[in-house]
């Protein structure tokens, strides 16, 4: 009988978490580490690896075969691209505190799609394979050029046969035509409420009459429009952050349920104004705060939340193929189920490598929307977007659920070999995951609750969350 | 319930017959093809290559385009498929090398060979139909049957097949046919009932019969084929549904989906009902665990022949009516409720005395 590799990690009490390539995972404690170390395991080691098949007998066997297949089945395959981010101005007419980088003032000219570049994108569209297509108009604030969103919705609904649009918009000043164009069946709202009215004004709308205009837009947006087409996600600066009960209530008040905080990401100089350790360190210990009040939260009130990227972390631990995120999946393949075409008409992989290139960090587009894809170099960038073979990864007990985050890494340190574990974006995982353990562990029926809904279960039976003596 | 079977005046014939009935004359006639000449109260005579075909049937239209089998000697024909029917099911043979408690079609010894006729049945069905095949054991002939669907994949793309095997007769040299079929084209309904190796061979009577199927599932797993996974709930395998799942969701996830299924009572499932039968109305406690561990891995379950009023409220939208329509019935308090659209209601042989316990009022 072989038994399957591990990697393993403690936990805050004690015992171990070991995984498999496939994802499977049970705890046991430091005496059966050393047992399988030491390659002594006891009948009863070997009984409980076998009935929960983390051991075979031969490669044609059941347990083999299973194996084989949760392990690839934990690979994100590349698909056909169906999924553009539309930046078709980059105009607003906000001035947010960590939002230099990706705007300009309102009047200034030069910064708008040209009637070529229209007329390219829409070729670009025409071109693509795919039946059914997603559309996200970012900005600056794309409302102010409405004319534009509804050119792009008429060609694609002539186009494709299922069209989804999402327009990321500040809310701060809509006309009645764009309350017309948001009212659409096929058009959805996705905007940013930084969690209290404070922090609103401070980080955003700094007057008290403007975020008084955005609460009443946004909340004829949330009663207006209907059920689930409104998102809104709260922007936090780990060092000033509201109360996560404060946030749950206010996201909760606008009955919207799926909060995805993110932490302020500082671009360019700004970045290197503070400490960015710390910050990391300061967004970790806040994230973990806001979950247990989140628990605490649906305890005891009936309009249950949930912490968008938690679940989506809890879920890409309980099964494979949940791939659903483009920040994390393994491998990370860029440039096949989205790109981005900025207002100039240059073509990116993310969003954030839009951002790298416009603070002239280094040049991450991957093409021009008129003279097409420069695909060596999205080549180039694929070259290191797994973790399997990762020389840290590949011992961690996370790499099964983890993924890799090129840009990322390059944005902040402008390489991309540096230790993993000195990366944000391995520090931010690790400490989701621990906590994601930690809770899948955790005997607190509060936290059962939560995390059953969260995994999109009615309970989270114990036979998920094996334990070996 | 709607009729199998239809009484036939056939011209003589020495070989089994296979006849498509049709009201008009199609654009391209095959030598199977049987026109309407005319029709007068339940006698319906046929053209069939210049030869009357007499069918009693209450009118032309219920039964148009229809596929009959007509076997020499036999007074009434097998409606093979039923045009207007999603529920076409191909017994291609009667025997067995299992012997199931709750088996509703309990094996026979003997055998006919018939997979040519069901071949060309199969390349007369409707545009875009689902194909059942059963038994028995259909793999008990695995040659003949691969070799069937072979030409009845490549002849008609448009057609696929759900089989239902016991998973006992596939080996390793099988994985290149079966992949060549086409994993779209193919869904393999194969029955497991517990993970202790004991509880499920003493269910199939048939000893060793759990090794064998692991097997059989690694075979179809390396062949890259869509396979239903079936359980039906008894007596017998009732504590052993929340392993199965644990099973099932961690080591043969590449199944499309798991039917847990209730019983149905005819055959030996009537014969073993009282030692069988497990009241899921009454206690749904290992089947919702069973979905619970299933859904937190993200495996599909599917829940089969379920009266929707047995099923708590939260589980409900895993339960699809699946009863086959020419076997299907309510009763009389599933007048009025407004569950009815969506629900399979019950087996035409189930007796409710002994059935579910706590139904109605959904
Ligand atoms: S990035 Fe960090 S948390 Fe993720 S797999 Fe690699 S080492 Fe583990
Ligand atoms: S009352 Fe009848 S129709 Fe209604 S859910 Fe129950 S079995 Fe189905």
């Amino acid at each position: 009988m072989t038994v399957v590799p591990f990697k393993f990690r403690k936990a805050v009490n004690g015992q171990i978490l070991f995984t498999d390539d496939g994802g499977r995972f049970f705890r046991s404690s430091e005496a059966f580490l050393e047992r399988y170390v030491y390659e002594a395991l006891e009948d009863q080691d070997l009984a409980f690896l076998e009935v929960n098949g983390f051991s075979y007998t031969d490669e044609q066997d059941l347990a083999y075969a299973g194996f084989a297949y949760a392990f690839a089945s934990r690979l994100y395959l590349p698909r056909q691209l169906d999924y553009i981010i539309l930046v078709p101005t980059l105009r607003c007419n906000l001035a947010c505190s960590y939002c230099q980088v990706s705007r300009v003032n309102e009047a200034t000219p030069g910064f708008d799609w040209t009637d070529e570049t229209l007329v390219s994108v829409l070729h670009f569209l025409s071109g693509l394979q795919t039946r059914t297509i997603k559309v996200e108009f970012q900005g600056g604030e794309p409302l102010l050029r409405l004319d534009l969103l509804l050119a792009v919705r008429d060609f694609c609904n002539a186009t494709f046969e299922v069209c989804e649009f999402v327009v990321c918009t500040n809310l701060q000043v809509v006309s009645p035509e764009a309350w017309a164009f948001l009212a659409l069946p096929d058009v959805s709202v996705s905007t940013s409420l930084d969690g209290s009215k404070e922090a609103h004004l401070n980080q955003r709308t700094s007057t008290v009459s403007a975020t008084n205009r955005f609460f009443e837009n946004l909340m004829h947006a949330t009663s207006h429009l209907g059920e689930g087409k409104v998102s809104a996600l709260p922007t936090i600066d780990p060092r000033h952050a509201p109360s996560p009960r404060s946030v749950i209530e206010m996201y909760a008040s606008f009955n919207m349920r799926s909060i995805y905080i993110r932490p302020v990401n500082f671009q360019g100089f700004a970045r290197k104004r503070f400490d960015a350790l710390a910050t990391t360190k300061a967004w970790i210990r806040y994230y973990s705060e806001f979950l247990d009040a989140a628990i605490v939260h649906n305890w005891e009130a009936v309009d249950h939340v949930e912490e968008y990227y938690f679940v989506h972390c809890l879920r890409r631990v309980l099964r494979a193929g949940h791939d659903g995120h483009v920040d994390l999946r393994n491998p990370n393949i860029l440039g096949s189920g989205y790109l981005v075409i900025d207002h100039d008409g240059r073509v990116y992989p993310t969003d954030e490598a839009r951002m790298v290139t416009r603070v002239g960090q280094m040049d991450l587009s991957v093409g021009h929307i008129a003279s097409g894809i420069d695909q060596s170099k999205v080549d180039a960038l694929n070259e290191e977007a797994s973790n399997n073979f990762h020389p840290d990864c590949v011992h961690c007990v996370y790499q099964p659920f983890c993924g890799v985050d090129l840009i990322d890494d390059l944005s902040r340190y402008g390489r991309i070999d540096l230790p993993k574990h000195q990366t944000d974006f391995c520090q931010r995982h690790m400490a989701i995951f621990d906590k994601v353990f930690e809770l899948l562990y955790s005997e607190d029926p509060r936290v059962q609750k939560s995390l059953a809904m969260w995994a999109g279960s009615q309970s989270i039976d114990p036979l998920l969350v094996k334990a070996h003596a | 319930m709607i009729n199998l079977r239809v009484a036939v005046e056939a011209p003589p014939i020495l070989e089994p017959l296979v006849v498509r009935l049709l009201a008009h004359e199609p654009t391209i006639r095959t030598d199977n093809d049987a026109v309407l000449l005319f029709e007068e109260d339940d006698r319906l005579e046929y053209d069939l290559q210049g030869f009357s075909l007499v069918v009693h049937a209450p009118s032309s239209n219920n039964i148009d385009g229809d596929v009959l089998l007509i076997v020499p000697g036999q007074p009434s024909a097998h409606r093979l498929i039923r045009a207007s029917s999603k529920h076409n099911t191909l017994l291609v043979t009667e025997r067995c090398d299992q012997l199931c408690v709750m088996c509703s079609q309990p094996p026979k010894s003997y055998h006919t060979d018939l997979f040519d006729q069901f071949a060309t049945a199969a390349l007369l069905a409707p545009e875009k139909a689902m194909i059942g095949i059963s038994g028995g054991e259909p793999l008990l002939y695995k040659s003949r049957l691969l070799e069937m669907l072979g030409r009845v994949v490549e002849a008609r793309p448009d057609l696929t097949f759900h089989i239902l095997t016991n998973g006992q007769h596939l080996s390793a040299a099988d994985v290149p046919a079966i992949a060549e079929l086409g994993p779209e084209r193919i869904l393999w309904g194969v029955p497991i009932y517990a993970v202790d190796a004991a509880v499920h061979d003493s269910i199939v009577g048939k000893s060793g019969a759990f090794a064998k199927l692991t097997e059989g599932l690694t075979v179809l797993m390396r062949a890259g084929a869509s396979v239903e996974l079936r359980t039906v709930v008894l007596r017998q395998n009732w504590d052993q549904l929340p392993t199965l799942a644990d099973f099932i969701s961690s080591r043969l996830s590449f199944s499309s989906v798991w039917a847990i299924m209730q019983l149905e009572p005819i055959g030996y499932g009537r014969m073993n009902w009282r030692k069988s039968f497990q009241d899921t109305s009454e206690d749904f406690s290992n089947v919702a665990r069973a979905i619970d561990i299933s859904m937190a891995r993200g495996q599909s379950v599917s829940l089969y022949n379920f009266p929707l009023c047995s099923v708590p409220h939260e589980y409900q939208r895993h339960a699809p009516s699946t009863i086959s329509d020419w076997k299907r019935k309510y009763l009389d308090f599933c007048d009025g409720c407004s569950s009815r659209q969506a629900c399979g209601g019950f087996f035409e042989w189930y007796k409710h005395g002994e059935g579910f316990a706590r139904l109605g009022g959904t």
